[in-house]
């Protein structure tokens, strides 16, 4: 009792020093202290700061500027005002990337999605050998987009590629998937899928994980089954994470450009059904030296996605059960 | 310990690489105006690898009398090429020296980018009659000249003798005309054993640019201001190749697509090809038909005519060394130049005293196909930038598949190519 | 059936899926590897031969005289290398102070540089190419790297990662007397470890394989990258495809093996990523 009460009105006696010396500390230094808050503060961002106003910011202006001149081959430009805006408006290709930009978008997002969540829910289920499916399953993440491309134009040729030597096994004579404006799209898809799982089912798995093991030990008790449990508790208590890895893979895909690039390439006739937005960007910008018009085709894809963002901010809120 | 020293020679690297310490920041600065004899390193893009070597051989003749100019050769990848120079020019760093093609060349010349020589040329009396006039032409800008021709490529038609063989049909003759080879063809394909009588050549170059002009019409008016897709020869010329696809005796444009024509016809796929003469090195080396093949002039339609393009050694305006530069040019178009060039038998050699030797480079072979037909040449087909011919091919690939009726293909793209040529003015 | 003998009959099935989506996502990777190890005839018969009757070695020799995989391998290397350790040190100064301490501006500066993550990147390149072209930089590694080094994203998540060391620690070293460099250097930076390597990891693999900027600054193949080097092989005329898939699978192993060495920290800064961004 003695020595409790002795310790208890030390650490009183301490605390006022402490107190005591901190208002001395703010009363004498306050203002200089502060001052020196600011210059540690404004150091340590000034390199960020300055680079992306420069490299980003400084950049976005500046194409936006570009965007009202005919800026050309060898750098040389003159002021043109909405020229390019309204060749925009009146440009077929524009509208037939921009619809098969959203067809892409529309057929990966969900389906990457989707088996990114069932094969995060299977791993999630104590079986052996999660760590073996986890790291085979996101070997195609950390793959270079550029082979990817490579090695699946090559399984997907026509005449000797290994898809259709292995479904001409089950009596399907295959298409020529990059060559066909019929297939070339589904042939993106599969290969956009391929690579997208990985990436998503760890974030996915991650939040999965993160849900705690009384819920569904309650829910069992109630008699729910895997299927009931599934639909009740993981769906909403990991409805944050899907949100996240819904929004990432749209903007994702609607940016999409290096596998049209190189796995379609503009000999095949199928480029005109699969080419996307940025692939027209690029096109403008740095095959036909075009890049007046390449400004205002990148000042378009902003728009869009602003717009998408501001409603993914509003949707946010109805749909995300946020604990 | 193994940390520190990773994290240390990680920062070296950084410190290097951005200050530039390197030897990419500083190139040596020679100037030649001063005295003749300083030393002066020019340097050189180009992209085709088979060349390489010969043009390094050439440039170590060109020392011989010129020792104190080195030549540094950049290599870069034709996909690659174009992107790459319009970047250089863009950010003012453009080789001294570089390989110029047609369709590119009006673009350099009229932004100025280009060194005209025609003047030098007259001092120096190089002999612009030793040159095919075609190229003379396609080199020439609002009457300046910007290059002495490098080499050519024509058009021939291929064959694949083992196929022929097999089928019992005899060779190709230059007699031929396009309904002999139809007919040929006929009998060549074998759906069972994978093989097609003939091909579709997809370049235009190297396919329709030649059967229009064959049949009577033309790609594009001297004036370079009209189209002429959608006259009679024009809609003949490549309505030809479609009835190929349709009748089975040509790939389809899917297969086309997925294994581009001469890669077929080296696989022994196809048994006849129209191919132009830069892959004369390349079938040579390949062991699978370099026995086994030979060539013939173009069959003709309702007359002569072949499509000729050839490269030349353009020289950057704002180079620092615009007299070494011109003295290499000027020897890349001698004729011992040239005769290196034939000996290798890499490319036509520009320069007609040095045909001979460029025919006997492959003796086995009848090379003698592609200088026949240079009496009846025609002009590679180009504008200021060229954007007509992605509509063109782009166009023109949903004929090959069948989309569309050549007719109304023929009137889109003249439509669209005028539209664009205006533009272009 | 007993519960056991269900739940053992649910695991096969749970086995049987997997595996078949295992089977889907290697394939192509054997295939490429395969394909790497056969001649040209091989590779282009029908029906398509599995394995190599001999190894075909020389392809990776071939390739290597094609383009110059060495040079690849260290333009690659010493842009990723730069890359990562310069957002590791500018991101987490950056990220510290929006974290930890009181200024002026703090709000509106951080809201702009937020904004920045809004923006797709279509809209920096051709600026960012002027500037570049502005100071003669086309074709050098430094052109490569210098706009990499700044990073909304990464500055976003060392802050989100700063935000989370209770207040105690920083304020018992302002009273000994520590400036701020000083305490995110000697305290801070040891404690966002998992941020920090969540952010290199990020970094690393967005550098090693990153395409559009590489092909349009570096057009010189000396100065080239891994990827963009690989684009201009698919690029070429001839298509020699066992040649093709031993440029792939060249520029590919390494990455592999880096993630396979550091499975756990790629999985755990992939996952911090998601839960934090």
């Amino acid at each position: 009792m003695e020595a409790g009460k002795k310790l208890n009105s030390n650490e009183k006696i301490n605390k006022l020093k402490i107190l005591d010396y901190i208002g001395n500390f703010k009363r004498n230094n306050f203002s200089k202290n502060r001052l020196k808050n600011y210059f540690w503060a404004y150091l340590l961002i000034f390199p960020t700061v300055a680079g992306l106003g420069v490299f980003y910011i400084g950049a976005f202006f500046q194409n936006l500027y570009y965007s009202f001149t005919n800026l050309g081959a060898f750098g040389r430009y003159n002021f043109i005002g909405l020229d390019n805006y309204s060749r925009l408006i009146s440009d077929p290709e524009v509208y037939q990337t921009l619809i098969n930009t959203f067809k892409y978008t529309m057929l990966v997002v969900p389906l990457t999605v989707g088996i990114s969540i069932l094969v995060a829910t299977l791993l999630n289920s104590k079986i052996k050998g999660i760590g073996i499916y986890r790291t085979l399953y996101f070997l195609p993440a950390v793959t270079m987009p550029a082979a990817v491309a490579m090695v699946w134009r090559w399984l997907f040729n026509g005449r000797i590629g290994l898809i259709n030597y292995l479904l001409s096994l089950i009596g399907i004579t295959g298409p020529a998937w990059i060559a066909d404006p019929r297939f070339a799209m589904f042939a993106l898809v599969i290969v956009s899928v391929w690579m997208g799982i990985g990436f998503n089912m760890i974030i996915l798995l991650a939040g999965l994980q993160g849900i705690s093991k009384n819920y569904y030990e309650a829910a069992s008790i109630d008699g729910a089954g895997p299927v009931k449990q599934f639909f009740s508790i993981t769906l909403p208590v990991l409805s944050p994470t899907i949100f996240f890895v819904v929004v990432m893979s749209l903007i994702n895909a609607f940016q999409t450009f290096e596998l049209i690039f190189l796995m379609i390439g503009k000999e095949s006739m199928a480029i005109d059904k699969t080419k996307t937005i940025v692939y027209l960007f690029y096109r403008h910008a740095f095959e036909w030296h075009d890049k007046g018009y390449a400004a205002a085709i990148a000042v378009l894809i902003f728009a869009i996605i602003l717009i998408f963002t501001v409603v993914q901010m509003a949707l946010q809120k109805k749909w995300v059960h946020y604990e | 310990m193994l940390k520190k020293i990773l994290i240390m020679s990680l920062c070296v690297m950084m410190a290097f690489s951005i200050t530039g310490c390197g030897k990419e920041s500083t190139q040596p600065i020679a100037n030649d105006t001063k005295d003749e004899k300083e030393e002066v390193t020019l340097t050189f893009a180009l992209w085709d690898t088979f060349q390489e070597p010969v043009l390094q051989e050439i440039i170590s003749e060109f020392q011989k009398t010129n020792p104190h100019i080195k030549v540094d050769v950049q290599l870069t990848p034709f996909g690659q090429y174009w992107t790459k120079l319009e970047t250089a020019a863009t950010g003012g760093v453009l080789p001294d020296l570089f390989w110029m093609n047609g369709p590119n060349f009006i673009k350099y010349a009229s932004n100025g980018m280009l060194l005209p020589i025609h003047e030098k040329a007259k001092t120096d009396n190089v002999d612009l009659t030793k040159y095919p006039k075609g190229l003379i032409e396609l080199y020439t800008y609002e009457n300046s000249l910007y290059g002495i021709p490098k080499d050519f490529d024509l058009t021939a038609l291929w064959y694949n003798k083992n196929i022929f063989d097999d089928a019992g049909v005899p060779y190709p003759t230059d007699e031929w005309t396009w309904d002999d080879m139809v007919e040929a063809a006929r009998k060549l394909t074998d759906k069972e054993k994978g093989i097609y009588g003939t091909s579709l050549q997809t370049s235009t170059q190297q396919g329709i640019y030649n059967t229009i002009h064959q049949s009577g019409g033309f790609v594009i008016s001297p004036d370079r201001g009209k189209s002429g897709h959608d006259t009679p020869g024009g809609i003949k010329g490549i309505q030809l190749w479609r009835d190929l696809i349709e009748e089975g005796i040509s790939p389809t444009i899917e297969e086309l697509v997925d294994t581009p024509v001469i890669d077929l016809f080296e696989s022994g796929s196809v048994a006849m090809v129209y191919a132009a003469s830069w892959n004369v090195k390349r079938f040579m080396e390949n062991e699978n038909i370099k026995d086994n093949i030979d060539l013939v002039i173009m069959p003709m339609i309702d007359k002569r005519a072949s499509i000729i393009h050839g490269l030349t050694n353009a020289i950057n305006a704002n180079t620092k060394h615009p007299e070494a530069a011109w003295e290499l040019v000027k020897f890349l178009g001698s004729k011992e130049a040239n005769e290196i060039w034939a000996r290798s038998g890499v490319v036509i050699p520009a320069h007609f005293d040095a045909l001979d030797i460029w025919i006997n480079s492959y003796p086995q072979i009848n090379l003698n196909a592609f200088v026949d037909q240079l009496d009846y040449s025609v002009m590679y087909p180009a504008s200021r930038d060229n954007r007509w011919t992605e509509m063109e091919r782009d166009t023109l690939r949903n004929v090959w598949s069948g989309e569309i009726a050549v007719e109304d293909a023929c009137k889109t793209i003249t439509q669209e190519m005028d539209k664009l040529l205006s533009q272009e003015r | 059936m007993s519960y056991k003998k269900r739940q053992k009959n649910h695991h096969f099935w749970i086995h049987f899926v997997l595996i078949t989506g295992v089977v889907i996502t290697i394939t192509p990777f054997i295939w490429m590897i395969l394909t790497s190890l056969k001649t040209l005839g091989e590779s282009t018969q029908i029906p398509p031969v599995i394995l190599p009757d001999s190894p075909q070695w020389k392809n990776y020799v071939e390739v290597q005289q094609r383009l110059p995989f060495l040079r690849f391998y260290y333009n690659t290397i010493v842009y990723t290398a730069v890359r990562t350790i310069g957002q590791l040190i500018l991101c987490s100064m950056a990220g510290y102070a929006f974290a930890r301490i009181e200024f002026p501006g703090k709000k509106a500066i951080f809201i702009i540089m937020l904004s920045v993550l809004m923006i797709p990147s279509q809209s920096f390149l051709l600026p960012q190419f002027m500037i570049m072209a502005r100071f003669k930089l086309l074709n050098t590694l430094r052109a490569l790297i210098i706009p990499g080094l700044f990073s909304a994203f990464g500055t976003f998540l060392m802050r989100q990662f700063f935000m989370q060391i209770p207040k105690e620690l920083e304020e018992a070293a302002i009273l000994d007397g520590c400036n701020h460099f000083q305490i995110y250097k000697n305290i801070m930076l040891p404690l966002v470890k998992p941020g920090l390597t969540a952010l290199a990891i990020t970094c690393i693999l967005a550098s090693w394989n990153q395409l559009m900027w590489p092909l349009i600054v570096n057009t010189s193949i000396e100065k080239m990258t891994l990827s963009a080097g690989l684009a201009s092989l698919a690029g070429q005329h001839h298509t020699n495809y066992p040649v093709s898939m031993a440029g792939a699978v060249l520029a590919i192993w390494p990455m592999i093996v880096v993630f396979l060495l550091f499975q756990k920290q790629f999985i755990e800064g992939i996952a911090s990523t998601g839960s934090k961004g």
